[in-house]
């Protein structure tokens, strides 16, 4: 035998206790520094009272409009709850939201039918919205900070991974990638300027851009996961007696061909006899560059003729 | 499965726990058939393609040792041509038909040829090479033909390096699958601060990066000349920081069950010279070239216009290697006339480089230099057509137009990103025996700059990340 044996032995079993300490310890010092950090994030996130976060976490967990718009970047920019409010005589909030399509709606209704049941609901529906587009499900990170206070959004921002309840176990990663706009949300020149009016966010600015006459649209492939969201958004409303109408709102340039979404949204819309307006054509907003911000975005001008036109095919409510 | 995905990560824990519990003879087993099921978890199919070469060339291997000297070349013939074909099939044949059928339309004739609608299979370029490198070193005689078709399959499908490199020669990694790796502690930390610090390479600086440039590229109409100038030099870092990120992953991964895979990246940002640079970039592919294709043409040897011929083959192919697409070949010839000027433009003497200016300036310049000729390259390289690419160019030389940017949060974590990479890499580069966070004595320091790697990767991380961007050679 060896006489070395026992020493190298006891010589690696002393350095794999070592090795299993500081293992950890460097575990115990990540999860310090996660749950400062993260709780700090969560403060500061929820202190906010003005901007892009801020209308999300409105939209979630606080709003009680009688009437509310829901949608992208497009609805945000398109309707004036003002308008909505002078004209029907209810209150309205616009709770669309930047890059996000109909499995973050269907998210924000479900939050929304927990509190309350809401007299009128619109929801805009942009072109392409069904395609195939992974990007849609990574866009749902903007419900992270939600995750854990509400159990009604989970099974939808799963759907952005299988590992996202796991993640959500780190204090930080529903803030991941927000530290700045927590910082500036919560700053004091940012809550003038990032003013909304009832969620809508008006564009002052004018489409000097190229003037396309016709975009052909391609035949894509549609996401039947969206497609189902969609149609439980519908079914939702029904039985919670909301009246629902969904809309397609103007776009800049016309297509040679109709959108697939389009299409589908239409007919499922019709079948659950639900009013389906599609301003996409509408030769009133085609082309007139002066009601555009860019080319998928109303200005303010734009979005005030819209919203009237929209009120006047709700009314009489 | 990607490196920076949860199942890689469950993956590795698992198979590096059982491989340590294994007898060290029983170890290659468990790396074959988990490598196996790494490949497989992209397109199972796509495994049949890698069980056809490695048969063709673990018999070749044999073939050539055992064959008389007139026969060799045949076999080693045989493998080559089993391994190009391999790749033409898959990589080249619906390139080389569309420049046909162009052709042929010239003169109003119609191609019979069919595309074929087929996924590149992932690696494909990497492991072929690998398995070529193979067969040619049995030929030279510097390597012995592998008898035992599982160890010899190994090396072909070894997961850190199977999928994106770094492209392995026989005589390093062959023999490591038949030796006794202990549980070495100090080994394995140096493995995982590797795996680590490639992390957050790809997801904190890498990803977040590919946000704007592909923002930018994929809508090439759509921007103006300081977005695509931004974005060209956002692409120099991410693609950078995107592959050498994989290849400290790969590194970090088998390092931590013992083995020794090449070293593939040495801060090329910082080279003064071409020459220098490609002696930094993806060093495994290079001295691949350089082996197997620039010596055999005769290597420096040689007067200075075939040595300037050869250089261009060397990068043509090498633009090749990368893609099926012109984009790719001009990205080549590129680097390749670069390294061609710099060598003529040796016999020039430029006084005021080399006596009145500050040494210290000149190395600046020279390293810039390189940054401006390098990322000029790289916008054919990551433009998706040849034409686009030019209007790019076209719109950074009139510089008109705002700068993009959705927030300036895009712009600020970019930065950041970037400020990392050159804090880190310039300490490495330039200040190589001073302070260190990563390896300082006491483990407390080093325990916490950990943390604040983990912390750094949660707050600034992209974890929606796509997949690394040289999965696709």
């Amino acid at each position: 035998m060896n006489p070395n044996q026992p020493s190298k032995q006891n010589k690696q079993s002393s350095q794999l206790k070592g090795f299993v300490f500081k293992t950890l310890l460097l575990i115990v010092i990540v999860f310090l520094l996660d749950f400062t950090i993260g709780t700090t994030l969560k403060y500061f996130y929820f202190k906010q009272e003005s901007g892009f976060l801020y209308r999300t976490t409105y939209a979630i967990e606080k709003t009680k409009a009688e009437v509310l718009i829901f949608g992208s970047s497009r609805a945000s920019r398109h309707y004036n709850p003002n308008i909505f409010s002078n004209r029907i005589h209810l209150s309205c909030y616009n709770v669309g939201h930047d890059g996000n399509f109909i499995l973050y709606q269907y998210a924000v209704l479900r939050t929304v039918l927990k509190r309350y049941h809401p007299k009128l609901i619109v929801l805009d529906i942009t072109r392409g919205d069904f395609a195939i587009r992974q990007n849609d499900y990574e866009r749902l990170s903007a419900l992270l900070p939600y995750y854990s206070g509400h159990s009604e959004i989970r099974p939808i921002v799963q759907l952005k991974s299988p590992y996202e309840a796991f993640k959500t176990l780190s204090f930080i990663y529903p803030y991941n990638s927000l530290l700045f706009s927590i910082a500036v949300g919560n700053a004091e020149f940012n809550k003038q300027k990032m003013k909304d009016i009832n969620g809508y966010v008006p564009i002052e600015k004018i489409w000097n851009g190229s003037m396309a006459t016709a975009d052909s649209l391609p035949n894509y492939p549609m996401d039947s996961i969206k497609i189902n969201t969609y149609q439980s958004f519908i079914n939702d409303c029904v039985s919670n007696n909301i009246k629902l109408v969904i809309v397609c709102s103007p776009y800049l340039f016309k297509t040679t061909n109709p959108d697939n979404t389009i299409n589908l949204a239409k007919a499922i819309a019709l079948k659950s006899h639900i009013p389906f307006h599609d301003f996409s054509t509408d030769t009133i907003f085609v082309n007139k560059n002066q009601l555009f911000a860019d080319s998928i975005h109303l200005n303010n001008g734009g979005a005030t003729i819209f919203s009237n036109k929209i009120v006047d095919k709700i009314l009489p409510f | 499965m990607l490196f920076n995905s949860f199942q890689f990560i469950i993956f590795f824990i698992v198979v590096t726990s059982v491989y340590f519990l294994l007898p060290y003879q029983k170890r290659w087993v468990l790396l074959l058939l988990t490598s196996c099921y790494f490949y497989m978890s992209f397109v199972p199919v796509y495994i049949l393609i890698l069980g056809f070469t490695i048969g063709v060339d673990y018999f070749s291997g044999i073939a050539i040792e055992n064959a008389k000297a007139g026969q060799r070349k045949w076999f080693l013939l045989l493998s080559l041509v089993a391994n190009v074909g391999v790749l033409s099939v898959f990589k080249y044949h619906n390139f080389i038909n569309q420049n046909f059928t162009g052709i042929l339309n010239c003169f109003h004739v119609s191609n019979p040829i069919p595309y074929l609608s087929i996924l590149l299979p992932i690696g494909l370029s990497f492991h072929t090479f690998q398995a070529m490198s193979y067969t040619i070193e049995v030929y030279r005689g510097n390597q012995k033909a592998e008898k035992h078709f599982g160890i010899f399959a190994l090396y072909v499908l070894f997961y850190p390096q199977l999928v994106a490199g770094p492209i392995e020669r026989p005589q390093n990694l062959l023999h490591q699958f038949r030796e006794k790796f202990e549980f070495d502690l100090e080994r394995i930390g140096e493995g995982l601060k590797m795996i680590l610090w490639g992390f957050v390479k790809k997801i904190v600086i890498a990803d977040r990066l590919a946000i704007y440039v592909n923002t930018a590229f994929n809508h090439s109409g759509q921007h103006t000349g300081a977005t695509f100038l931004l974005a060209t030099i956002f692409f120099s870092f991410q693609i950078y920081c995107d592959f050498s990120a994989y290849s400290d992953i790969a590194i970090g991964t088998a390092k931590v069950m013992g083995f020794k895979l090449m070293v593939n990246f040495k801060r090329p940002y910082f080279a003064q010279t071409m020459a220098e640079f490609w002696k930094r970039w993806h060093i495994s592919l290079s001295t691949w070239f350089k082996d197997y294709l620039y010596i055999p043409l005769g290597g420096n040897r040689l007067s200075a216009i075939r040595l300037c011929m050869n250089l261009m083959v060397v990068f043509l192919l090498s633009g090749l290697w990368h893609g099926a697409n012109w984009t790719y070949i001009i990205w080549g010839a590129l680097n390749g006339a670069y390294l061609v000027i710099e060598i003529l433009g040796k016999k020039i003497h430029l006084p005021f480089l080399s006596s009145q200016l500050p040494q210290k300036l000149v190395r600046i310049f020279k390293i810039l230099l390189v940054f401006v000729l390098s990322s000029f390259a790289w916008i054919f390289f990551r433009a998706n057509t040849v034409s686009d690419a030019f209007d790019i160019i076209k719109k950074i030389a009139s510089f008109k137009g705002p700068l993009f940017y959705e927030n300036p949060s895009m712009l600020i974590y970019s930065f950041a990103g970037i400020f990392l990479l050159l804090l880190v890499e310039m300490k490495q580069e330039f200040y190589t025996g001073s302070f260190s966070f990563m390896h300082h004595k006491s483990w407390v320091v080093r325990n916490f700059t950990y943390a604040v790697l983990i912390i750094i990767l949660l707050v600034m991380g992209v974890f929606d990340g796509g997949q690394f961007i040289y999965f696709q050679f």
